[in-house]
C-alpha cells in the first residue's frame, strides 16, 4: 500500500544504498586522474595588490559558490564527469575534494543553504519566511571584525531564497551585521513581468532593447519588490550598487552568450566583486532546479552552466588583485536529488531520506589549500562555516559544526 | 461525513460506530480526504483506504492503539498539536511542518508500519490474485527524437532485452503506436485487431483499468475519431496534453498569481481545488468525474505536468499507476520548444504570450527527456506489487529501430535472431493481454 499521506514517502531500504555513489572501478580511475593531475599544478602564492580598504580578521577573503541539487550520477561519477568537465579537469586538480559532504539537515533550499552559512542545521520554514535561528557566516564576520555591509554579499538565482538568508533572528546578531542579499533573476521575472502588464512583451525577443527592460525592472518600482537587500535602502538602491548593476546587465545582454538566470547572477557576482571586492562573497546558481519540471535535458544544461561559470569566477578570482592569491573558493551542491525509481519522481526532487539526495561533494581551491588532495573522510555542510570564520579569523561561535582541519589559512 | 452513505456496508458501520476517533492526528487529513471525495476515488483507492480502515476496525481498541502507538508518540514528540494543522484535507502547509521536523523521518517510518501491517491483513483475506494478472505497459518515443542505440537502454534493468524493429512499411504519416493501439487496416497483409479492444475486452476491468497517454494531442485525437462508439471511448482513460491546453493555461495562470507564502499557497490551491473545471475540459476528460479530478490533482502536484508534454506523460502515468493500478497503460512522449532568450526563466507563463519569437523545437533534448522519463514510468509502474510478476514493459523508440522489452520468461519475444515487423510486435502483445 501507498502511504500517500507522507510526503515524499520513500519506500524500500534498498534506496538506502545511492545507486549514484563512486562504484569501486569509477572510484579508482577517478583517483587515479586526480592523481595524474597533481604534479606541478599547485595553487601559485603571489604577494597581495593594492588594498581598496583594509580588510577585516585576516585579510582572508572567501568565496562560496552552491549550485542547487545535483546528484553524484550527473556529476563526479564516471559518467557524470562529462557534465563537468571545467570542475573536474581544471579545477579538481588543484583542490581539496571531499568526496562526502553530507547534508543531514533539511534537504529543502533555504534550510540547506542557512544550515551551510550557519554551521548549524536549521529548520526554519522552507519558503524563506523565517530567518535561520543561529548567526551567519557574515553576522560572525561583521559583528566579530567589524567589518562593512560591503564587504558581504550574496548573490542568488534561486527564487526559494529571501533576503532573510542574509543574516539570522539571533538578538545578539540579526539583520544589522546581516550581508548585502540580491536576487538578479527577480530582475529579470521583473521585467517579463513588466512588458507583459505593458504590452511590451516585443522588446524581451530583441536583444537590444532587453538591457532597457531589465534597468528598468530595477528602477521603476520599489526594488524591495525584488526581494533584495542591499545597504538596507528602504525604496532606492545605493548608487554605486546601481552603476554596478547596470554595468552588469549590459555584459550579461551585449555578451551575445546563453540568457539564463544563472548568467546573469554570474555578471552580478564579478562585477560586485570588481566594485566592492566583497570578502564574504555566496554565490547561489540554481538553473540546475530546471529539474523539478521534469526536463532531464535542461537539468544537466544546468549543471554544465554552473561547471561553466564556476571555472570563470575562479579566473576572475585569480586575475583580479584584490582576490588574487588571497581567496579560498569552495563550491558544493545543496544536496544531491532523489534517487531513479523513489517514490519521490526521481531526480524531480530532493527529499528522500537516502544518500543519492544527502550524500555530495565538496571542492575547496585557493589559499586555504596547502596541496591538492582527495579527502575521503565525510564531512557536514555544516562543517563549512566555522572552517571559513576560521579563516577569515572570525572569534569562534559555538555550532554544530566542527572547523575541517585540511583547510588552514 | 459526506461520503459515508456510499462507501461499503461494513465501512459505514465502522465509521458510525467511531473508527475515526482511533486514528492519529496525521492520519485524519488522509483518511477525511480519501472519505470526502469517495465519489472522485479510482476502484483501486476506494480498496485500499477501506483496506486500511476495515484493518482498524477488526482491532480491538487495545490492539489499535498499539498499532499507532509509535506514530502517536511521535507526534508528541512533534508538538502536532500545536500546530495549525488541518485535519480535514492535506494542505502544503501540513506538509512543510511534518518535513521541517527533526523526527520526520521517524514518522515516516512509524507510518510506513502501519500500512504494512494493513497490507499483511489484506494479503491474508484476498491472497494473490492481483499479482498473478497480465498486464501491459507500453512507451513510445517517435521517429522525430533522435536517440543513441549504443546507450539508449543503459539505465533500464539488466535483465531486459532488446528486440531490433523492422518499421519500414510505416508510412511517414502513420504513427506506430496508433497502429499497435487501433489495430491495422482490414487490406493489411498481418491483421492486428488493436491492442484498446483486447484492453477494454479485458475480463473484469473498470474504466480505470485501460489507460493512454499523449504528450501531443495526435494520438488521442485518432482514438476519440475512431471510438466506434461514445459509449466504447469512456471504457478507457484517454489524457493527451495538447487537448487539456485550456485546463492547463487556466491553473498556470493561477499558479503564476500566487505570492511566495504558505498561506497563499494554500489559499490558491484551495481555489484551485474547487474551482469547476468542466468548462476547460475536453469530453473525454469531462465524462467522468474521477478524471476531472484526476487531472486536477496532476496539475496541483506539478512535476513540470503543467510545464513539459513529457513531463505530463511521466507524471500522469506514473500517478495512474499508483492511483488506479491500470492493467494497460499507453504513453506517447514527444517534443518541447527551447526555451526563449531571456523568458526562459519564467518556465510558468506560456512562453508564446511573453516572447513573440516563434518557438524552435528541441529535439535532441526532448529526446533525452523522453528517454529518461520513459524509464521513470517503467520504475512508477514496479514500486507496486501488481506490476512485479507479470507484467510486460515494452519501450518502442523508432527513432532507433528498437524496443527494449522487460518481461516475465513466458513473454514470447526477446530473441529475435532478425528485425522484426510491427505486426509480429503487435501480435506478441496482443496474445499476452488477450
Amino acid at each position: 500500500m501507498d502511504t500517500e499521506l507522507c510526503p515524499g514517502a520513500e519506500m524500500g531500504s534498498e534506496l538506502v544504498i545511492d545507486p549514484g555513489s563512486l562504484v569501486d572501478a569509477s572510484k579508482r580511475r577517478f583517483l587515479h586522474a586526480t592523481g595524474m593531475l597533481l604534479a606541478g599544478m599547485l595553487v601559485p602564492k603571489i604577494s597581495a595588490g593594492q588594498e581598496p580598504h583594509p580588510l577585516a580578521g585576516s585579510g582572508h577573503r572567501v568565496v562560496v559558490v552552491v549550485i542547487g541539487g545535483v546528484r553524484r550520477d550527473e556529476t563526479f561519477s564516471a559518467e557524470g564527469l562529462v557534465n563537468i568537465p571545467h570542475l573536474s579537469a581544471d579545477l579538481l586538480p588543484q583542490s581539496l575534494f571531499f568526496p562526502h559532504a553530507r547534508n543531514e539537515g533539511v534537504t529543502a533550499h533555504f534550510n540547506a543553504i542557512s544550515s551551510i552559512l550557519t554551521g548549524n542545521w536549521q529548520r526554519v520554514d522552507d519558503w524563506g519566511k523565517l530567518a535561520p535561528t543561529t548567526p551567519t557566516l557574515f553576522e560572525q564576520f561583521r559583528k566579530g571584525l567589524r567589518a562593512e555591509r560591503s564587504d558581504t554579499w550574496v548573490v542568488a538565482s534561486n527564487k526559494a531564497l529571501t533576503s532573510l538568508i542574509g543574516a539570522s533572528s539571533d538578538t545578539n546578531y540579526g539583520p544589522t551585521y546581516g550581508a548585502n542579499v540580491v536576487f538578479p533573476k527577480q530582475l529579470m521575472l521583473q521585467a517579463v513581468v513588466d512588458a507583459l502588464r505593458t504590452g511590451r512583451t516585443a522588446n524581451m525577443a530583441d536583444r537590444s532593447k532587453v538591457e532597457a527592460e531589465l534597468e528598468n525592472a530595477m528602477e521603476g518600482s520599489n526594488y524591495e519588490g525584488l526581494g533584495w537587500n542591499v545597504f538596507d535602502a528602504s525604496n532606492q538602491l545605493d548608487p554605486r550598487v546601481r552603476a554596478t548593476i547596470q554595468t552588469a546587465i549590459a555584459n550579461f545582454v551585449r555578451s551575445g552568450g546563453p540568457t539564463s538566470g544563472d548568467e546573469l547572477t554570474f555578471f552580478m557576482s564579478r562585477e560586485i566583486m570588481r566594485k566592492f571586492a566583497p570578502q564574504v562573497l555566496v554565490v547561489a546558481f540554481s538553473d540546475v532546479e530546471a529539474a523539478h519540471f521534469g526536463s532531464y535535458s535542461l537539468h544537466k544544461a544546468g549543471i554544465q552552466t554552473a561547471d561553466r561559470l564556476t571555472h570563470q569566477l575562479w579566473q576572475e578570482i585569480q586575475s583580479n588583485p584584490d582576490y588574487r592569491s588571497k581567496t579560498t573558493m569552495v563550491v558544493l551542491p545543496e544536496f544531491g536529488r532523489d534517487p531513479d525509481g523513489s517514490s519521490t519522481n526521481g531526480f524531480f526532487n530532493h527529499r528522500a531520506n537516502v544518500d543519492s539526495t544527502r550524500d555530495t561533494w565538496m571542492l575547496a581551491l585557493g589559499s586555504a589549500v596547502d596541496r591538492p588532495k582527495v579527502i575521503e573522510r565525510p564531512i557536514r555542510h555544516i562543517d563549512l562555516c566555522p572552517t571559513l570564520g576560521s579563516l577569515l579569523g572570525c572569534p569562534a561561535l559555538e555550532a554544530q559544526g566542527q572547523k575541517i582541519a585540511e583547510l588552514r589559512g | 461525513m459526506r461520503a459515508e452513505s456510499k462507501v461499503s456496508g461494513d465501512l459505514q458501520d465502522a465509521l458510525s460506530k467511531g473508527l475515526l476517533k482511533r486514528i492519529p492526528l496525521t492520519f485524519q487529513p488522509f483518511v477525511n480526504q480519501q472519505l470526502n471525495q469517495w465519489d472522485n476515488l479510482f476502484p483501486n483507492e476506494r480498496r485500499s483506504t477501506e483496506r486500511l480502515l476495515l484493518f482498524v476496525a477488526s482491532l480491538s481498541l487495545e490492539q489499535s492503539t498499539e498499532l499507532f502507538r509509535s506514530v502517536v508518540e511521535i507526534e508528541e514528540k512533534m508538538g502536532v498539536r500545536h500546530w495549525q494543522f488541518s485535519t480535514s484535507e492535506q494542505t502544503i502547509q501540513n506538509s512543510s511542518q511534518l518535513a521541517s521536523s527533526p523526527y520526520f523521518q521517524d514518522w515516516r517510518r512509524a507510518v510506513q508500519s502501519v500500512f504494512d501491517a494493513a497490507d499483511a491483513y489484506a494479503s491474508k483475506l484476498n491472497g494473490n490474485a492481483v499479482q498473478s494478472e497480465r498486464r501491459l505497459v507500453l512507451l513510445h518515443i517517435p521517429h522525430n527524437l533522435p536517440l543513441d542505440r549504443t546507450t539508449v537502454w543503459r539505465r533500464w534493468p539488466e535483465t531486459r532485452r532488446t528486440v531490433d524493429l523492422d518499421l519500414s512499411p510505416i508510412g511517414p504519416s502513420q504513427d506506430a503506436l496508433g497502429l499497435l493501439l487501433m489495430g491495422s487496416p482490414p487490406d493489411a497483409p498481418t491483421r492486428l485487431r488493436g491492442l484498446l479492444q483486447i484492453a477494454r475486452d479485458m475480463a473484469g476491468t473498470s474504466h480505470a483499468d485501460t489507460w493512454v497517454v499523449d504528450a501531443g494531442r495526435s494520438l488521442v485525437d485518432a482514438l476519440v475519431e475512431h471510438a466506434p462508439s461514445p459509449e466504447s471511448e469512456r471504457r478507457a482513460i484517454f489524457l493527451s496534453n495538447g487537448r487539456l491546453d485550456l485546463y492547463r493555461q487556466n491553473f498556470s495562470h493561477e499558479m503564476n498569481s500566487m505570492r511566495k507564502d504558505l498561506a497563499d499557497a494554500d489559499a490558491v490551491f484551495d481555489r484551485l481545488r474547487k474551482v469547476d473545471v468542466s468548462p476547460w475540459c475536453p469530453p473525454e476528460v469531462n465524462a467522468d468525474p474521477a478524471i476531472r479530478e484526476f487531472v486536477r490533482s496532476l496539475y496541483l502536484t506539478g512535476n513540470g505536468a503543467v510545464i513539459f508534454g513529457n513531463s505530463f506523460v511521466q507524471w500522469a502515468s506514473s500517478e495512474g499507476f499508483r492511483r488506479a493500478r491500470p492493467r494497460f497503460l499507453a504513453a506517447q512522449f514527444g517534443v518541447r520548444s527551447k526555451p526563449k532568450p531571456f523568458t526562459g526563466v519564467a518556465v510558468f507563463d506560456n512562453p508564446d504570450q511573453i516572447n513573440p519569437l516563434p518557438a524552435v523545437d528541441d529535439l535532441p533534448g526532448s529526446a533525452t527527456d523522453a528517454q529518461m522519463l520513459a524509464l521513470y514510468v517503467w520504475l512508477a509502474a514496479n514500486r507496486y506489487e501488481e506490476y512485479q510478476h507479470s507484467t510486460v514493459c515494452i519501450c518502442v523508440a523508432e527513432s532507433v529501430s528498437q524496443a527494449c522489452v522487460v518481461a516475465p520468461p513466458e513473454f514470447s519475444l526477446g530473441d529475435e535472431a532478425k528485425p522484426i515487423s510491427l505486426a509480429r510486435l503487435g501480435s506478441a502483445l496482443e496474445s499476452w493481454i488477450a
